[in-house]
């Protein structure tokens, strides 16, 4: 399911163009920043940042990191494809590269996906069944492999088919996104909307924010005459993604079945302003050099695949050569960057770590997640007025999240600079997440301002909270001293 | 010793099934395939033996032209009205950078009974040689016998039927050529019940060499999308009843939206006694403009829920044709498009609005993968119920070189209705003519050897046509209905027929111009099952009366002339 950010349009037909939606790097945002996320917390380990309370106002660092070198990272810049021989030579050098992943890795499950999923963004997806199909005899339990299989299946008209490998997927991660979402749509395709019903019902539980699932639970329920139900469901569609055009077709056909005229035109204008403003938007594209730019896109995502697989395999030097190729095929492509960080991270290179950071946050202005990451590693880095930016633009975008809050008065802290807002972030942190390290954060701010009295219950309730934290009893002991 | 046991074993069931053996093997060696269909509709291709030699051309030379690769449509009409459907293939022509000893033109095959058809292009005088898209028949003079318009990427071309074989073309005359435009489907219909017929005329997109797109996808060549070039409105001719008509296109409203017209069918959806136009758009929202009875048109594709699919998306409609699938007395829109996409059938809900019931019909059955092209609603079993036929083929030619999940090539789908308002793909047990893989466009319908069932005829891309012969074995009985105006226009187009036999009432009306950029179908054929007589026809006549014909036998072709029936 392909959603146009601009537009906010799905399209909901199965297209020829469309692909499993994790093999599309570009578009798997949410994937991304959930590693953004785990990462983000594992970064002070990573780099064992460690931040004890100053006494008498003074900062007093416990440990450091080894390394901080200022190296930029040089990345490639690729000219754009411009004939048809540069896209055959481009396919034929990823094919390579993909068969030289399987030399390297003989008989991994890993990279006969690679190679697979590489087959089906070339339009094979006979061949890439046959790779995804070896790739499972090595190691059955993998559900994104059978969710490419079942979106293959899709694509031909099988339904059937289809959802059985779905079904696969669900056996072995029962709450794997987006795949009851897709066997609703196989079985609305099969003309069976009751039972898509009762899958898609399953989707929203998984991801509550599914509107393309809430869309087709509405025509679901349209099919069936279930016009009321029909129209809750679209208008939650709408309340998640209030441009989704199909939506308020089917609200207009909803009401109209309703009796509700009055209500059905209103829908009906929507969706006409909606399709317009899609229209205009399809109007503006480049077209003569789509197939060029989605070739080096396609190039990207298998750099970025076989780079992942070098990483994860200790050959960073090879990994680090493919991502940055990767980045330049793609220089919008937020992942290759994830994945540079990570590596640049798992070798100790922060500043180059933060580099890429940045570049997502370029790519992405409007995630927050990756300003706290920027943050984090800019305060590591003694670069704390780029910190301080980092987490006043992580409140900005993500205001009712305590990261920004609890990590701009940490960094307050440690600098010791406008301590008495240090204690303002850190109180506002606990107001709207009680969790242990903003207790942590609240505390270390009252001990700083010489508030003891607020500063012993919330050390306290931190080391409830999570009582197998090593740092937070020595603040409790500090604490302690001084009363 | 269990080794001799096992042969003595094996010999006597031998010897005890022994017949039953002769009679398989004898069954195998004398049956075709077709003892073994399951399905009550049987269609043999018996192209091999028409003698029918036409083979289409799209003129291309690699450089991908667009409409190279949407061309052609067919007509099935009875050019010298001797009781016998003939056949007219389009063709294409040379293209920019193509170059040919001897110019491909369009083909009249007379219909000689038994299967056997001869050329008379030549004799006729309607072996245009303009790049064919589409055409329509009838009879825009009223002097009795069926004309033809065709719709061509350049200037179109109308010919007058001199009655004695023979064609004149009047265009320059009649002042319809319509300029040097990308053509696709037209019709004749009585706009303004006036008894003569206008003529609409469907125009693709704005193209010109110059602004050629050339495009590539995964690196091979492709054509275009019509997107990459702008959209035109349509035209609308209205008859002056002298022989030339007049471009309302503007004052009747229909010049006013501008689309990617294709395929078009007329007919009354809203049963209110005139002609509507329904025009299938690629890549945009349909049209349905509903005429007010006078030839003015209001757009009303949205609000009639017939622009978009079930999901509001627009499809990459190419043919279209109504029909009443349901048999509750309105027509009903069956739509093909592009892979994919399901083609999509709205059924008329008798309120002015239709529902998308493609999936709950199964009406949409098989066509993902492909682009579909030719269609029709058509009783091929007369069981009073009428399935659906869809012609198949990719517009890319070298398209499994970047996505193997379709073909270029590819068999057609038979869709037989259930009468309980759904339909099954019976398209592998249907005969031989099921089996043929080719890339499919136009395709006509119509009982070729007047035994009281419809055949088919497929106009292929680059290839010769296929005939599919109907044997369907299990047989129902079955009219055909010839109308003949008096005070309205000759061949009854835009009249509603309404016939009840029975418990069955079916409905249908005569239209010109249908299916993707085609036209067929002018003798009205109704499947009655197992009913033995018609107790009566009621036939509307657009901008005429009603006349009523009572107790009718079935199993025959009848002809109705206006104001013979009982009012």
């Amino acid at each position: 399911m392909n959603m146009d950010k601009k537009t906010g349009r799905h399209k909901t037909r199965i297209s020829g163009s469309s692909q499993p939606a994790f093999l599309s790097t570009r578009k798997s945002t949410v994937l991304a920043l959930v590693i953004l996320v785990i990462i983000c917390t594992a970064v002070a380990s990573v780099f064992s940042v460690r931040l004890i309370p100053c006494t008498n106002g003074q900062p007093l660092r416990i440990e450091e990191s080894s390394d901080h070198r200022e190296d930029l990272v040089q990345l490639p810049v690729i000219k754009p494809l411009s004939t048809k021989q540069e896209v055959i030579d481009l396919k034929n050098e990823e094919v390579e590269l993909a068969e030289q992943l399987m030399r390297d890795f003989p008989g991994s499950e890993e990279s006969l996906v690679v190679i697979g999923n590489l087959c089906y963004r070339h339009g094979d997806v006979i061949k890439a069944m046959e790779y995804w199909n070896r790739a499972l005899q090595i190691n059955p339990e993998q559900p994104n492999v059978y969710k490419s299989m079942a979106l293959s299946y899709m694509k031909k008209g099988q339904f059937d088919d289809a959802v059985a490998q779905f079904k696969k997927a669900l056996e072995i991660q029962p709450e794997l996104a987006d795949v009851y979402v897709n066997i609703g749509h196989s079985l609305m395709m099969s003309g069976r909307p009751k039972e898509a019903v009762e899958a898609l019902q399953k989707e929203i539980k998984i991801s509550p924010n599914a509107d393309f699932a809430y869309f087709l639970l509405g025509q679901a329920h349209l099919q069936q005459k279930e016009y009321q139900k029909a129209q809750e469901y679209y208008e939650a569609a709408i309340k998640i993604n209030p441009r989704y055009s199909n939506a308020y077709y089917g609200l207009a056909s909803a009401c109209a079945k309703l009796g509700d005229r009055d209500k059905a035109k209103e829908y009906s204008e929507s969706f006409k302003k909606l399709k317009a403003e899609e229209r205009k938007h399809l109007k503006g594209r480049k077209i003569e050099y789509d197939d060029f730019v989605e070739t080096q896109k396609s190039a990207a995502i298998t750099y970025i695949n076989v780079g992942r697989m070098y990483r994860e395999n200790g050959k960073l030097a090879n990994a680090e050569e493919l991502l940055k190729q990767a980045a330049g095929y793609d220089p919008g492509n937020v992942v290759c960057f994830l994945e540079l960080a990570t590596l640049y991270q798992i070798s100790k290179q922060p500043a180059k770590a933060l580099q890429m950071y940045k570049k997502i946050s370029e790519i992405q202005p409007e995630y927050p997640v990756s300003y706290l990451v920027i943050g984090i590693l800019s305060a590591y880095l003694n670069r704390y007025d780029d910190s301080e930016e980092a987490f006043r633009k992580l409140i900005t975008l993500a205001p009712r999240k305590s990261d920004g809050y609890r990590e701009l008065a940490r960094l307050y802290l440690k600098t010791g600079q406008n301590l008495p807002e240090a204690q303002s972030l850190a109180e506002k942190a606990v107001a709207l997440e009680p969790v242990a390290a903003n207790y942590f954060v609240l505390g270390w701010a009252c001990y700083t301002n010489g508030d003891n009295a607020k500063a012993l219950p919330a050390i306290k309730r931190a080391i409830q909270l999570d009582p197998d934290n090593k740092q937070y009893p020595l603040l409790y002991k500090q604490i302690i001293r001084r009363k | 010793m269990s080794i001799l046991r096992a042969r003595i074993n094996m010999m006597q069931y031998l010897r005890k099934n022994l017949r039953y053996y002769f009679v398989a093997v004898f069954l195998l060696l004398h049956s075709s395939i077709d003892v073994f269909a399951e399905s009550p509709i049987l269609l043999r291709d018996v192209t091999s033996r028409t003698g029918i030699t036409f083979v289409h051309t799209d003129g291309g030379s690699g450089l991908h032209y667009v409409m190279e690769t949407v061309s052609a449509g067919l007509a099935l009409f009875d050019y010298d009205c001797d009781g016998y459907i003939d056949i007219y293939f389009l063709n294409g022509a040379p293209l920019k950078g193509t170059e040919v000893d001897v110019a491909p033109k369009n083909a009249l095959y007379r219909n000689d009974g038994n299967w056997k058809f001869t050329d008379v292009t030549e004799k006729a005088g309607v072996g245009d040689t303009g790049y064919g898209l589409g055409v329509t028949i009838g009879d825009y003079d009223n002097d009795g016998d069926p004309d033809i318009y065709l719709n061509n990427y350049g200037p179109n071309v109308l010919y007058s039927n001199n009655g004695d074989g023979t064609f004149t073309d009047v265009t320059e005359k009649a002042g319809v050529d319509n300029g040097h435009r990308v053509g696709a489907g037209a019709c004749f219909l009585d706009m303004d019940k006036d008894g003569d017929l206008d003529l609409y005329v469907s125009v693709y997109l704005e193209f010109s060499y110059e602004k050629n797109v050339t495009l590539t996808t995964r690196g091979f060549a492709v054509y275009a999308n019509p997107r990459y070039y702008p959209p035109v409105p349509d035209f609308l001719y209205r008859n002056n009843g002298d022989g030339t008509f007049t471009d309302v296109s503007k004052s009747s409203g229909v010049g006013n939206h501008a689309g990617w017209g294709m395929g078009i069918v007329c007919g009354d959806y809203d049963n209110d006694g005139d002609t509507d136009v329904f025009i299938g758009n690629d890549v945009a929202e349909n049209f349905l403009f509903q005429n007010d009875g006078t030839g003015k048109f209001e757009e009303v594709g949205l609000m009639t829920a017939t622009a978009y699919d079930l999901h509001g998306d627009e499809q990459g409609s190419m043919g279209v044709d109504c029909g009443d699938y349901d048999n509750d007395g309105f027509l009903d829109f069956y739509v093909t498009s592009y892979q994919g996409q399901l083609a999509t059938l709205y059924r008329n809900l008798g309120t002015g609005m239709f529902e998308d019931v493609t999936l709950i019909t199964g009406s949409g059955a098989g066509t993902l993968p492909h682009v579909t092209w030719g269609n029709s609603f058509v009783d091929f079993d007369n069981n009073g119920f009428r399935d659906i036929f869809v012609a198949c083929g990719h517009l890319q030619d070298n398209v499994e070189k970047f996505d193997d999940t379709t073909t270029y090539t590819a068999r057609n789908i038979l869709l037989m209705n259930t009468g309980d308002g759904k339909f099954i793909d019976v398209s592998d047990q249907s005969g031989d003519g099921m089996k043929v893989k080719l890339s499919s466009r136009g395709a006509g319908f119509d009982d070729l050897d007047n035994d009281g069932d419809v055949d088919v005829v497929i106009l292929n891309s680059r290839r010769e046509p296929t005939i599919l012969r109907n044997d369907s074995p299990s047989k129902g009985h079955w009219l055909q209905v010839r109308l003949q105006g008096v005070k309205t226009n000759r061949e009854g187009i835009g009249a509603r027929v309404k016939v009840i036999a029975g418990d069955l009432t079916l409905i249908d009306e005569v239209h010109s111009g249908r299916g993707y950029q085609s036209h067929y179908g002018t003798r009205l054929h109704f499947g009655l099952g197992n009913r033995e007589k018609v107790d009566r026809i009621e036939v509307r006549w657009i901008g005429g009366k009603v006349d009523v014909f009572k107790n009718i036998a079935v199993d025959k072709i009848v002809t109705l002339i206006e104001g013979q029936g009982s009012g």
